[in-house]
């Protein structure tokens, strides 16, 4: 048998080499250019629209996490800002019972020097004392018409005719 | 043809709202009287009050009351569709000290389409009194109240629907003492003496 048949194809072939030869044939290597599978290409861009809802999640999460932190300590402030002693209360006869039940709440002496917060507590109070001070001139306002009324309605019926006020005289 | 719509009936469109924002705005604003005449009678006045409540204040005035006084709540309601309150009063340690044009200037405002006079009490020595309400449709739209005598000037004017029963029943109310403003009948010689 001669071996340089299987090195490289020379000499006498060994007919039980080249029966296996053309068994396995079909099976050899057959050189062609690579392909990248279709479907390989459409299945990696299915998850783009994934990924994007994912991330618009997690950002909206985020968002709201932050939102919900930034007012808890918002609407926390009004309770903490009255540790400042709160000047008397203005000239109001009958104050709001809401706007006095908000003074009455103490702070913890933890948060006393935060400036935001006073700053607020200093917004809040002049809120409150705008809404005295109107509340105060409405009353007053109100009253003054609700005399006038009073006063109009009580001249009117009590007024004698015409001729009569003509006619009267001072005596001495 | 869109296009074509668009900018042939976007200037009358905008016309139109115009038209209905003006007459909006001159509807809310037609029971206000201008006072702004009467401010030079203040440097004469031997007292005075000026009180200026616009709608914005009132929103304001009225989250000062409480809902739970039964007087805070009514006096809350009374005062929930009013867009605004204006007073000018002035009292005067001489008489003349204002003149018949400073009258007449609110009186021609009251004469008006649409105000009508409710009361007029004249009295050579008590002055005179008028009442004047301006309605809209079946409603109050707004409240004038002209009290003139020789020493006093005084000029009340509601903006917006105003219940009279109510307001006439809150002389006395909330502990606020009566202002006392029926005129006190002038010492004759023998009492001043």
């Amino acid at each position: 048998m001669n071996e340089d048949y299987l090195w490289d194809k020379s000499g006498e072939p060994d007919p039980e080499i080249q029966r296996l030869e053309e068994i396995l044939g079909p099976l050899r290597y057959q050189p062609k250019p690579f392909a990248t599978p279709t479907n390989l290409a459409t299945r990696r861009r299915r998850y783009f629209p994934l990924l994007a809802i994912a991330a618009t999640v997690l950002l909206a999460l985020l968002a709201a996490g932050i939102w919900f932190r930034v007012r808890v300590s918002h609407n926390s402030q009004p309770r903490q800002a009255n540790v400042t002693p709160m000047p008397p209360p203005i000239e109001e006869k009958t104050p709001s019972r809401e706007i006095i039940a908000e003074d009455s709440t103490p702070a913890s002496p933890a948060i006393r020097n935060n400036k935001p917060r006073k700053r607020s507590t200093a917004l809040k109070q002049r809120d409150r004392e705008e809404a005295l001070a109107a509340k105060e001139q409405l009353l007053f306002a109100l009253r003054l018409a609700s005399e006038k009324l009073n006063l109009a309605q009580r001249k009117t019926q009590g007024t004698p005719p015409a001729n009569q006020i003509k006619n009267q005289h001072r005596v001495g | 043809m869109k296009s074509l719509f668009q900018t042939n009936m976007k200037t009358p469109l905008l016309a139109v709202l115009l038209v209905f924002a003006t007459a909006f705005v001159a509807r809310a604003q037609g029971s206000r009287i201008q006072l702004s005449s009467l401010d030079h009678l203040a440097a004469k006045a031997s007292q005075s009050v000026d009180v200026t409540i616009d709608e914005r204040l009132m929103k304001v005035a009225a989250k000062a009351f409480s809902d739970k006084d039964a007087d805070e709540r009514e006096v809350k309601k009374l005062v929930a569709g009013i867009k605004g309150i204006y007073v000018k009063s002035f009292e005067f340690d001489a008489e003349g000290q204002y003149s018949a044009a400073d009258v007449e200037s609110i009186r021609t405002q009251l004469r008006a389409p649409g105000w009508s006079r409710l009361v007029n009490f004249t009295s050579k020595k008590e002055g005179s009194l008028e009442v004047y309400m301006l309605m809209e449709g079946d409603q109050i739209g707004g409240l004038a109240v002209l009290s003139v005598d020789e020493k006093e000037f005084t000029i009340v004017n509601i903006v917006g629907p105003v219940d009279l029963e109510k307001l006439a029943r809150l002389e006395g109310q909330l502990g606020v003492p009566e202002l006392g403003l029926e005129p006190t009948k002038p010492k004759t010689k023998n009492e001043k003496n």
